[in-house]
């Protein structure tokens, strides 16, 4: 069983690999058309990386609206920056950076923050567990009642695999803000799993 | 004990899926708000009026005071223009050109029609000159507010200026009545 998984991981990963090879001249060239105006070479790049985008989005702001209007609202940003892209890291990060701003730039805007923690108190299950199942249904839960500082920092760093430094760049806060406040989630999360039965 | 709930929440999280599909096509309305132009508001002109009606205005009160310390002779108005389009502005919800400051300028403006005749075409001039520089700094705000209707500074500085011409109106002609509060000129 091990070995199964282990071949199946291994083949995973260099199919992965391979894709990220072919890919990357290929985004490389549609950055460079869509910075030249090319709309069909944007949407293509936002096909490649829309369900990223608005898959953080919706961790992060935990409402399929809000989460919806970020992702268009990065991808447009993007497209108004795209001048800017210096290709220094991969477009999917740079992607990432811009829906980060554009969901903290919402919140920092409106006041809906305390609704949509009413609403997902109220919902059983909330719209961020799209695509989780089981148990993992259960967490994606748990992550949309934390705290917004907390939750940020979680998603960013556990689910995304951000390291601190990257998420806390992202997020405009100091590394050690950043620690705490996983620290925080985990602790947050531990408890209301435990509330639920389920053993973390 | 914790490291090993740490380590077990981590591992469920890097499980969690990290590409969600929208429930609906969002390309189409980035489409068009990429596709529409930018619109570019200019700020050069809002600037430009605020920065020009400052510096009028600073010329007009300085004309103005200097005609009022010139001599004792009591300094009459020059004619005024009673067409001038001072009621065009483009005020947003703030403010509003109340019936006090209309009455009032009616009134100034009948004063300054008597004493017309006593004026020495310099005094004239000099005034003439003061109000026109006001005058402009109002078409040149509205001008501004025409393109940035909501604009709370060019609002205030209109009232500013309003004010100018009153006060204006007011030391020429020798007027002491108090006028309206900033707020319902």
């Amino acid at each position: 069983m091990t070995a199964l998984l282990t071949a199946e991981t291994g083949d995973n990963i260099r199919s992965m690999v391979s894709r990220t090879a072919t890919a990357m001249p290929r985004e490389a060239a549609l950055v460079s058309r869509a910075r030249g105006g090319d709309t069909r070479a944007f949407e293509a790049l936002y096909r490649e990386h829309v369900d990223r985008v608005y898959g953080l989005c919706l961790r992060m702001t935990g409402n399929v609206s809000e989460a919806e209007d970020c992702a268009q609202e990065a991808f447009i940003q993007a497209w108004n920056k795209l001048g800017k892209f210096r290709g220094d890291s991969a477009f999917g990060t740079w992607m990432h950076r811009i829906a980060v701003n554009a969901v903290l730039g919402r919140i920092r805007k409106s006041k809906r923050e305390q609704d949509r923690i009413q609403a997902v108190a109220q919902v059983a299950s909330s719209p961020a567990s799209i695509g989780d199942s089981g148990e993992l249904r259960d967490l994606s839960d748990a992550i949309d009642r934390l705290p917004e500082g907390a939750r940020h920092v979680f998603v960013l760093n556990a689910v995304y695999g951000y390291s601190h430094e990257e998420s806390s760049d992202m997020l405009g806060i100091a590394v050690g803000t950043s620690k705490a406040q996983l620290h925080r989630a985990r602790r947050l999360l531990a408890q209301q799993l435990k509330e639920q039965g389920f053993e973390a | 004990m914790n490291e090993q709930r740490d380590d077990k929440l981590t591992s469920a999280a890097r499980q969690l899926a990290t590409g969600i599909k929208p429930q609906r096509d969002l390309w189409p309305e980035i489409e068009l708000a990429i596709s529409e132009p930018v619109p570019r508001r200019s700020r050069w002109m809002p600037m430009f009026a605020q920065a020009a009606a400052v510096v009028l205005l600073i010329g007009a009160s300085s004309g103005l005071t200097y005609l009022a310390v010139k001599d004792d002779a009591p300094v009459v108005m020059p004619r005024l223009t009673p067409e001038y389009t001072f009621e065009r502005a483009a005020f947003g919800s703030s403010y509003t050109l109340g019936s006090d400051y209309l009455e009032t300028r009616a009134d100034l403006l009948a004063r300054f029609e008597q004493e017309l005749e006593q004026l020495s075409p310099g005094e004239r001039q000099d005034v003439e000159q003061s109000l026109e520089v006001i005058r402009g700094a109002i078409d040149d705000i509205n001008a501004a507010l025409e393109q940035d209707p909501g604009n709370t500074l060019l609002q205030d500085l209109l009232m500013k200026t309003y004010h100018e011409e009153l006060n204006v109106m007011r030391k020429v002609g020798g007027v002491t009545q108090s006028v309206m509060s900033r707020r319902d000129i």
